[in-house]
């Protein structure tokens, strides 16, 4: 056997006798042909094909099946052809083998069929799935010569027995110490942890190793991140381009992290999420803290996308997709079943039909009404005390009153920039331009508009406007400044013209000459002769006298030179505003819950939508409940208003429905998820799908004892991690071996450790601590993300000029060294460092992550600016714990990243290499001291390490 | 949808732990694997994966890559391509009709007449201003379209209208579409590049080169002006020169004395090989970036020897030198605003000009004398035109234009554009482009027509509705404009 994979294959093909419609075919016909032959209204050409009678009754072309003549029948010339199922979606040659054999061998059955079909309609071999049966308690395999610690073992090695192979050696101390905290912490150990974990003799070292580690707040931490994965925790909203920000989210991340420290057990997580609202009675005010943290729990429910606070799209299509989502979430999470695909019709590999759907959907369907619906800023729950509402009354009332105070300021700057600008105009039109602009909008006669359009100088004059004005002051008061001597110096000389003209002949041209002569140019003559004639010397001053109105007129706008050159309206206008925004500063911050609640016996209908469409709702009202498959196991009706609450504790019941220790799924998957997470395998690989298309389960004996025992001991999360890390399966070593690999090489078995990459935020957390600087600091607001300057999501505060372009960047302080998961998960904006080594997926949730091996992230290891920041921090750290000593710079080095103790070989030849970089360095950039040469090179030192496979792979 | 046999085989593809090049996340967005919704069978639940390998297009092309020189802030079209005699003859009168200005306190109505001369070049006689003499060089491979129409009369707005379709914020832009739709013929270079002026950016930042919601593996990859120019690809400060050699060695060592007692763990063989691959594609980059191997005589066409024109012309040679080696889509911009000639048009104009003119026509030569300008589509534009009327009406030395996007120019050559001809017009004062109106979604659906794309029909599925770079708009191929 080479692989796995091959057995499985090779069910596939097994002799004909045994091939029935029920196990063989209908699953193929179910996929690709029931939707228009069967489940959509008419069927097509009048062929049904859900039952084998059905087919062989066939439609408008005669019967599907020739039983007399199997290879001329219908059906196989159709899907042989490639004429059905229509257009590409042919049936691959393995589907189609199997056709042809199973008419070929007279079209059997495994049972009677029903006499009618029903949309429930299930057959025996669906309802007979594993994943839907009761949940059992299979003895423990008794294994020769075990010396086994705990049941898991024995169930491990009874299978491995088969194949003829046994469980690998333990690990040594420090693979196991490391494992271990990378495991439950997310972190690596520190050489003291190490040190006293080797030294330790005791036999129940390790178990007290475990017992501290899951006592840590860092567990919640770690443990959090998975569930936030299958949660599909966001940050922001999504949906829409601008995907706003979700300012409250974290209480539920802070939920997750503080349960599951305190080991809350699974079922009361479970409840708490699905209906926390219902545990408490509403109005949801003056909360206590045990109310707030059960009503952030229902944040769960509100983590699918959500455009309906958005402008621009279709609201109806939104909220549909929101419901649908968080459909999607609950379904795959804690079902692990791919719900989603029946919302349009019935699933088509899957018993699950499309009235599943709904009878889910009508569960949830009080609290996510998409007939009364509210958007997320109306449905946050307040935390403000009545204290606080007063104080905000008051300060908005004060900040209100400096607005209008402001206001008035911008009107009479309004009035006075249009009093400037109109001295510009020519005086004919001014005042007309005055009215024109003072009569509101509306009234303006088309003479009006017509010449305002002509003068966009005062058209345009507006409160948005005036800054631009203002902006110009000094080149307008320039403006009227040169009016101003115009007008007056076109007067002085026409009254000199005037005055002149009454003179003598004679004297006329004496009186232009001593004019046209500056004072201190002038002859004698032209002295005396203004001396004798001094009405004709007008200036500035003697004109208020001759003309006092041009006088007044020059002086007047003189003035308004004057005032517009000294007047910022701008700065005056950004004053007032600070006063209004310094009163409201003082208004207490108002905090919310994001929560889920619903009404009070608010009981709305749901309807099947025909094809997912919401414009075309069914006519029957369905009634909430789980999928009708499961009826074989557990029930599946929820009453559709409890009387014992306000609410009508749909979501309650089945919440208390689903951790019931008959419900065959719940339990199941999430041992198969905490499996995963210690194995880097599954019992089902495919965690998130426990239905046709996912995985059978590799050991199902091993996996329901684990749930059973999960369920049975008051579902406690640590309990259940303490079983698996005890065992010695989890203890083995990683190492491969060329035999198993022949049997095994995917480590399906368990017959060793498998080596595992850390998860993104396992690399940023461990990286930050080899800097010595990874904050403690828990829960609350999220640390910023934004886009750097050439569009990298970094950590930061975004702060954008008014053309988007990146002002200087601030520090964050310790909020830059916190644990991943307190990252702003912006969906439209994944951390980059984050990114680039798999992220959760946000669109909904996320139920494995990928494990990828791509360019880009060597890219960053080598070159990013993450990867020199932190190494030199780390450099620094070095140097600061042992100055001068670099072997034991070196030494240490090693031992926080990798927890081991380096070779001689190893130091020296980490020695050779800073000798040699120095070298270069001294020889690169002289300008150096000896001290910045070596920091620089043990550096690189510490970033190769960082770099390297050791650092991101654990054994 | 996999079937189940699929399925049991990408365990297989998992145990063979094979490199992947492209399909990758990552911090430098142009290699990222993102999980979006496949389709139909299991609507919004499953894992595709995207790369950037080269993709058949749709029908054949004509193009095959682009290069985007975008002038923003937005050009006079009046005083560069769109010769209006009725604005001189109309000098300093009042305009006849409504106009729409950005800036009130500087508005005024009096027309102003172009300060510059128009003459004919080429056997096009496509008319020029005095402003280009290195463009007139070429002016018989370009192709002038006079009848650009955005509507916004904003940078911001116009801009995304300009590269992403649609006047909001938040869409991918031009080329993450082209990317996503044909990736690119070379997977050791970014598909997308972006390269930004020494002297900041853009307005809208860096969302000019956003992927929008289509994943971040299609976001342009911005060329920096300074060292490490592309970020991630380039070794930073600390580790220049022969120092990432040592680096990589010392890297390679660690890990292969990690591999040494990890026997049999092929994932951990593909990183090292990884690692192998990541220097090659560094390589590759500085490769590209290098413009010293260029001969002396393509250095002096670019302008590369004239401090006015050195540094756009560097740019526009590495655009040639990226393109050449297989990258989709390169876009050049101008510093923030530098067309926004509010002011003192008289002087600035000119001095915009001087700058990216001879490299900007050099780009046209040198592409066409090596016989790429067929499959490379150049464009020159910017997202707005300017208005007919004086802005600052305070004497000729401080005259200035206000926006105007309701009629403006640009140029386009090569990748199946037509030659040595214009296309459209605006109305007597150039203010409204009557004749032939190219909407931004117009030019968009003519631009993917070349390369083979339906920008109607290449659609990426968000929230349940497959989304395009149209979005609905009324977007039509111009085929007066292909050759």
């Amino acid at each position: 056997m080479r692989t796995l994979v091959i057995i499985l294959l090779a069910t596939q093909f097994c002799s004909a006798d045994e091939l029935s419609f029920e196990t063989d075919v209908r699953p193929i016909l179910k996929a690709h042909c029931f939707h228009c032959h069967g489940e959509d209204g008419e069927p097509k050409g009048e062929l049904d094909l859900r039952l084998r009678k059905l087919i062989v009754k066939g439609g408008e072309s005669g019967p599907a099946i020739d039983l007399a003549d199997p290879r001329s029948s219908l059906i196989l010339a159709r899907i042989e052809s490639g004429e059905m199922p229509p257009e590409d979606k042919n049936l691959s040659n393995v589907e189609i083998e199997i056709m042809r054999r199973w008419v070929a061998n007279g079209a059997k059955t495994a049972g009677a069929e029903p006499e009618s079909i029903t949309d429930d309609y299930f057959t025996k071999s669906e309802q007979s799935f594993w994943a839907f049966q009761p949940i059992s308690r299979p003895p423990i395999p008794s294994i020769t010569g075990s010396h086994a610690a705990s049941a898991i073992d024995n169930f491990i090695r009874a299978r491995l027995n088969e194949q003829q192979l046994t469980l690998s050696p333990t690990a040594t101390k420090i693979v196991m110490i490391r494992r271990l905290y990378f495991d439950l912490l997310g972190l690596p150990p520190t050489p003291e942890a190490v040190d006293a974990f080797v030294n330790d003799d005791s036999p129940t070292a390790y178990d007290q190793l475990v017992d501290r580690l899951l006592a840590s707040p860092r567990y919640g931490e770690r443990w959090g991140r998975h569930w936030l994965d299958v949660a599909g925790y966001a940050d922001s909203e999504g949906y829409v381009d601008s995907d706003p920000v979700r300012q409250w989210a974290f209480r539920y991340r802070d939920y997750v992290i503080k349960s599951l420290n305190q080991d809350l057990p699974f079922d009361d997580f479970v409840i708490e999420q699905l209906a926390g609202d219902e545990l408490i009675p509403a109005p949801y005010e003056n909360l206590s803290n045990d109310e707030l943290h059960l009503l952030s729990a229902t944040g769960f429910l509100r983590m699918a996308p959500d455009g309906t606070a958005a402008g621009g799209i279709d609201q109806e299509v939104a909220k549909n997709e929101t419901i649908a989502d968080t459909i999607n979430i609950v379904t795959t999470s804690l079902m692990g079943m791919t719900v989603g695909c029946a919302r349009c019709h019935n699933h088509r590999y899957d018993p699950i039909s499309q009235k599943d759907y709904y009878r889910l959907r009508a569960v949830f369907a009080p609290a996510l009404d998409w007939k009364s619906w509210l958007v997320p800023n109306l449905r946050r729950i307040s935390l403000y005390t009545p204290e606080d509402v007063a104080k905000r009354n008051e300060l908005e009332a004060k900040a209100k009153a400096a607005e209008a105070n402001r206001q008035t300021v911008i009107d009479k700057h309004i009035a006075r920039t249009l009093y400037e600008e109109l001295f510009k105009i020519e005086e004919s039109i001014r005042e007309a331009l005055k009215t024109a602009f003072e009569t509101a909008t509306a009234d303006r006669t088309q003479e009006q508009i017509d010449l305002l359009a002509k003068h966009p100088n005062i058209q345009n004059i507006s409160s948005g406007s005036l800054y631009l004005y203002s902006r110009k002051r000094a080149t307008r008061a320039d403006e009227l400044l040169t009016i101003a001597s115009l007008l007056e110096s076109t007067r002085i000389k026409h009254l000199q013209a005037e005055l002149i003209a009454k003179l003598p002949e004679d004297e006329k041209p004496v009186a232009d000459a001593a004019l046209a002569t500056k004072p201190d140019d002038r002859t004698e003559e032209q002295v005396s002769f203004l001396d004798n004639h001094p009405e004709l010397l007008v200036t500035n001053e003697t004109l208020s006298k001759t003309d006092p109105e041009t006088a007044a007129k020059v002086a007047e706008i003189r003035a308004a030179a004057d005032v517009c050159r000294k007047t910022d309206s701008k700065k005056e206008m950004d004053d007032l505003q600070k006063i209004v925004d310094d009163i409201r500063e003082e208004i207490p911050v108002e905090e919310f819950v994001r929560a889920l609640t619903e009404p009070a016996n608010h009981t709305p209908e749901t309807f099947l939508f025909r094809r997912g469409d919401h414009r075309s709702p069914g006519e029957t009202a369905i009634p909430p409940g789980d999928l009708s498959v499961l009826g074989i196991t557990s029930p599946v009706e929820i009453p559709s208003n409890d009387p014992a609450i306000q609410t009508t504790g749909r979501r309650l019941n089945y919440a208390r429905h689903l951790t019931s220790d008959s419900h065959p799924l719940l339990a199941r998957v999430m041992v198969n998820r905490i499996w995963y997470h210690h194995f880097g395998n599954g019992f089902v690989n495919t965690t998130g799908d426990f239905g046709f298309l996912g995985e059978r389960p590799s050991h199902p004996q091993l996996l329901d004892w684990l749930s059973r025992e999960f369920i049975e001991s008051g579902w406690q999360i640590k309990r259940l991690h303490k079983l698996i890390v005890t065992s010695e399966t989890y203890k083995q070593q990683s190492v491969r071996n060329g035999q198993l690999d022949e049997v095994d090489p995917d480590n399906r078995l368990f017959a060793r450790q498998s080596i595992r990459r850390i998860e993104s935020e396992v690399l940023r957390d461990a990286v930050l601590s080899a800097t010595g600087k990874v904050s403690g600091k828990m829960f609350g607001e999220p640390v910023p993300v934004m886009e750097d300057a050439v569009g990298q999501i970094v950590l930061g505060e975004e702060d954008l000029d008014g053309e988007r372009k990146p002002r200087a960047a601030g520090s964050l302080g310790e909020e830059e060294y916190r644990r991943s998961i307190y990252v702003q998960v912006r969906r439209s904006r994944p951390l980059g460092v984050l990114e680039t080594f798999d992220i959760a997926t946000v669109a909904p949730n996320c139920t494995k992550r990928a494990t990828s091996n791509v360019a880009p992230q060597s890219l960053l290891l080598m070159n990013s600016d993450f990867m020199v920041k932190y190494s030199g921090e780390f450099a620094q750290r070095l140097v600061s714990e042992f100055p001068d000593d670099l072997n034991a710079q070196l030494t240490r080095a090693w031992r926080i990243a990798f927890s081991e103790v380096p070779t001689n070989a190893l130091v020296d030849s980490l020695l050779q290499f800073h000798r040699e970089q120095v070298d270069v360095i001294r020889k690169d950039e002289p300008e150096l001291n000896d001290s910045e040469s070596h920091e620089r090179v043990l550096a690189i030192i510490c970033q190769a390490i960082l770099g390297s496979n050791q650092f991101i792979y654990i054994d | 949808m996999t079937n189940s046999i699929d399925h049991l085989d990408s365990t297989r593809r998992h145990f063979l732990a094979k490199l992947a090049i492209g399909s990758a996340p990552a911090a430098l967005a142009w290699c990222t694997q993102m999980a979006a919704r496949a389709e139909p069978v299991k609507p919004d639940l499953g894992i595709r994966s995207f790369d950037l390998k080269a993709r058949k297009p749709l029908s054949t092309p004509k193009a095959s890559a682009m290069i985007s020189m975008f002038m923003q802030g937005g050009p006079s079209q009046v005083d560069l391509f769109d010769p209006k005699p009725e604005l001189n003859r109309r000098h300093l009168q009042d305009f006849p009709g409504k106009i729409k200005y950005d800036d009130a306190a500087g508005a005024s109505s009096r027309i102003l007449g172009s300060p510059w001369k128009f003459t004919q070049h080429g056997e096009s006689g496509t008319p020029l201003s005095e402003l280009l003499p290195g463009l007139s060089e070429v002016v018989d491979d370009i192709l002038v379209i006079r009848s650009m129409h955005t509507g916004v009369n904003n940078h911001g707005q116009s801009i995304h209208a300009m590269n992403s379709g649609r006047t909001q914020q938040g869409r991918p832009s031009l080329g993450s579409w082209l990317t996503y739709g044909l990736g690119a013929q070379t997977q050791d270079l970014p598909a997308y590049v972006a390269m930004t002026d020494p002297k900041g950016l853009p307005v809208e930042g860096v969302l000019n080169w956003s992927n929008g919601w289509l994943p971040s593996l299609f976001q342009g990859t911005v060329v920096r002006p300074v060292e490490p120019r592309i970020l991630n690809l380039q070794p930073p400060e600390t580790l220049q020169g022969k120092r990432q050699e040592s680096f990589l060695g010392l890297l390679r060592d660690l890990n292969r004395n990690h591999k040494s007692t990890r026997n049999r763990e092929l994932e951990l063989d593909a990183r090292i090989a990884n690692l192998e691959l990541a220097a090659r594609m560094q390589t590759a980059a500085r490769e590209a970036l290098d413009i010293a191997q260029e001969t002396a005589a393509t250095h002096e066409m670019y302008g590369l020897n004239n401090p006015v024109t050195e540094e756009f012309g560097a740019r526009c040679l590495i655009a040639r030198r990226l393109v050449e080696r297989g990258v989709r889509f390169v876009q050049l911009y101008t510093k923030n605003q530098y067309w926004d000639h509010h002011s003192s048009i008289i002087s600035s104009l000119p001095n915009s000009c001087n700058k990216v003119d001879v490299p900007a026509a050099a780009l046209v030569k040198d592409l066409k004398q090596r016989g790429m300008l067929d499959t490379t589509v150049v464009h020159w534009g910017g997202e707005m035109g300017r208005l007919p009327v004086i802005q600052n009406d305070d004497g000729i030395d401080r005259f200035g234009r206000d926006h105007n996007t309701y009629g403006f120019s640009m140029w386009v050559a090569g990748g199946g554009f037509k030659a040595g001809a214009t296309y459209g017009a605006t109305d007597e004062f150039g203010h409204h482009a009557v004749e032939n109106i190219v909407n931004h979604f117009d030019y968009h659906r003519t631009l993917l027509h070349l390369f083979g794309l339906d920008a109607e029909s290449l659609t990426y599925k968000l929230n349940g509705r497959e989304q395009s770079l149209l979005d609905g708009q009324p977007g039509e191929i111009v085929h007066d404009l292909l050759s």
